[in-house]
């Protein structure tokens, strides 16, 4: 019978983070910003059908960064959760706190107990209402929630844009002015991103229940100019 | 609730019935209560650039138990949604289908097509009458945007879904309602004529059927009346409706109560 080596627990640890960060660092990163008016979710996504940002609920949006199967299936999960809670009390009793610390938990035990970490950074988005503040809570692969005041970058680049988010933009703006910092922030001093390869979602109130929408590349374009 | 994840062979997809189901949210089976509240007559009527939905606002047990329910809600956008039977099921079967709709599209980023809709009642039709008395008909409404024409479907009480391609009514007063609506209806119907037509069988049924309302001018209360077009679901005022049915009621009490021997 071989003996198994000897690992400690810190050095289990590191192992795991390093395969999960390299894992998200493999992806490209998006941007989540509180506007004047909403919630906005961009994303660097070269493909048109394969998205990173999606509808939770009437006031709640989704983002994912890291490997595509594993934060879709995250992504699904919150919506049979938020329609199960909204049909089994009220629409207004699905709050995204309570979402995120799930998922907070879910990639928590995963981080520990799972055969791998999830290699996956993930948002939640909620729209305030009379009932509940305007919320951007963002979840690391080990768990970490993070409840974010103003504006959230995810993916393996985060630091580096956050610097050059949080210099262009230092006060909540317009979706105009707010969406052209994010794309800036994202590309870098060296690279202009196509409209193609942008994935852009907001949350807003336009006299409708649900409030997410995703834009389109004219209406990008429009945006932009 | 926890966090509701799958793995990839029980993973009920986007319907959310499906998934109700797995988890338990859905209602119980196999109970034997009879004397529950019961919703009535509503009828739709197909004209050229839509569809006409009427319904009563009455639900009936041994006595009037409401007057003022609303058996016409939208599905979503572009679909109404009615029901006949017993009033609690029929209420959460609505809920259900709403949500499932929008569960679907929320799921995978595009929306059910209305034939797909129409079919996905079906089961859950059958899941309650089928193990339940508690029987519930609903009348399914649409525009179809893929082909640009408004659409009908019925149910008969196994679940079966059928198309009509003129006009359909469920509830007590079917028989009265389908009666006006045989000898009115025309395949060139514009939006009037189908309101006009929508009106007079809906007060037919009133008259002759004691669970359906008619137009309650004491209490203001009027049958519902919906329009299902391009525009997707919109709901007529209660000052038109009332002047559609006011019109009919002056008519009727000029005749002494006859209709007449025409549509008039």
């Amino acid at each position: 019978m071989s003996m198994p080596f000897y690992v400690s627990p810190e050095q289990l640890i590191k192992d795991r983070a390093e395969f999960a960060q390299k894992g998200i660092a493999r992806g490209r990163s998006m941007v989540a910003a509180i506007y004047d008016r909403g919630v906005l979710l961009v994303a660097e996504n070269p493909s048109a059908s394969l998205y990173k940002i999606s509808e939770i609920y009437d006031r709640i949006a989704f983002a994912g960064v890291g490997k595509y199967n594993e934060f879709d299936r995250l992504r699904e999960a919150g919506i049979r959760w938020a329609d199960g809670t909204g049909f089994t009390y009220s629409r207004e009793d699905v709050d995204a706190r309570a979402l995120a610390n799930y998922y907070a938990q879910h990639l928590g035990d995963m981080f520990t107990e799972g055969q791998k970490p999830l290699e996956v950074e993930i948002l939640v988005a909620q729209l305030g209402s009379s009932l509940r503040p305007t919320k951007l809570y963002r979840i690391a692969y080990e768990g970490t929630i993070a409840d974010e005041p103003r504006f959230a970058i995810l993916g393996g680049d985060a630091e580096t844009i956050m610097a050059r988010f949080a210099e262009a933009d230092e006060t909540v703006q317009p979706l105009a002015r707010t969406l052209k910092d994010a794309v800036a922030a994202l590309a870098g001093p060296e690279r202009t991103l196509p409209t193609s390869d942008l994935e852009v979602g907001i949350l807003e109130d336009r006299g409708n229940r649900r409030t997410f929408v995703r834009l389109t590349d004219q209406q990008i374009d429009e945006l932009l100019s | 609730m926890g966090l509701p994840l799958f793995s990839a062979h029980s993973d009920p997809g986007p319907s959310f019935f499906h998934y109700a189901e797995m988890t338990g949210l859905t209602s119980q089976t196999g109970l034997a209560e009879r004397d529950s509240a019961h919703a009535t007559t509503v009828i739709a009527v197909r004209y050229v650039g839509g569809v006409v939905m009427v319904g009563d606002r009455q639900a009936t047990s041994n006595y009037i138990a409401s007057r003022d329910v609303r058996k016409i809600e939208p599905a979503d956008f572009f679909t109404a949604l009615a029901i006949a039977g017993t009033a609690a099921r029929g209420m959460e079967f609505i809920r259900m289908a709403q949500l499932s709709f929008e569960h679907y599209e929320k799921m995978t980023d595009s929306a059910l097509s209305l034939e797909g809709k129409a079919n996905y009642l079906s089961p859950i039709i059958q899941r309650n009458n089928l193990t339940t008395p508690l029987m519930v008909i609903p009348l399914l409404a649409g525009w179809d945007p893929s082909h640009q024409v408004g659409r009908i479907f019925e149910y008969d009480g196994a679940g079966g879904c059928y198309e009509r391609l003129d006009f359909a009514t469920i509830g007590s007063g079917s028989p009265f309602a389908e009666s006006t609506l045989r000898l009115g209806f025309r395949s060139d119907l514009d939006l009037d004529g189908a309101l006009d037509l929508g009106a007079l069988a809906l007060y037919e049924a009133g008259d002759n059927d004691p669970s359906t309302a008619g137009p309650d001018f004491v209490r203001s209360l009027f049958p519902m009346m919906v329009t299902v077009n391009e525009k997707g679901f919109q709901e007529l005022a209660t000052e038109e409706v009332a002047e559609r049915f006011r019109v009919i009621n002056d008519r009727r009490t000029q005749s002494g109560g006859i209709p007449g021997g025409t549509l008039r």
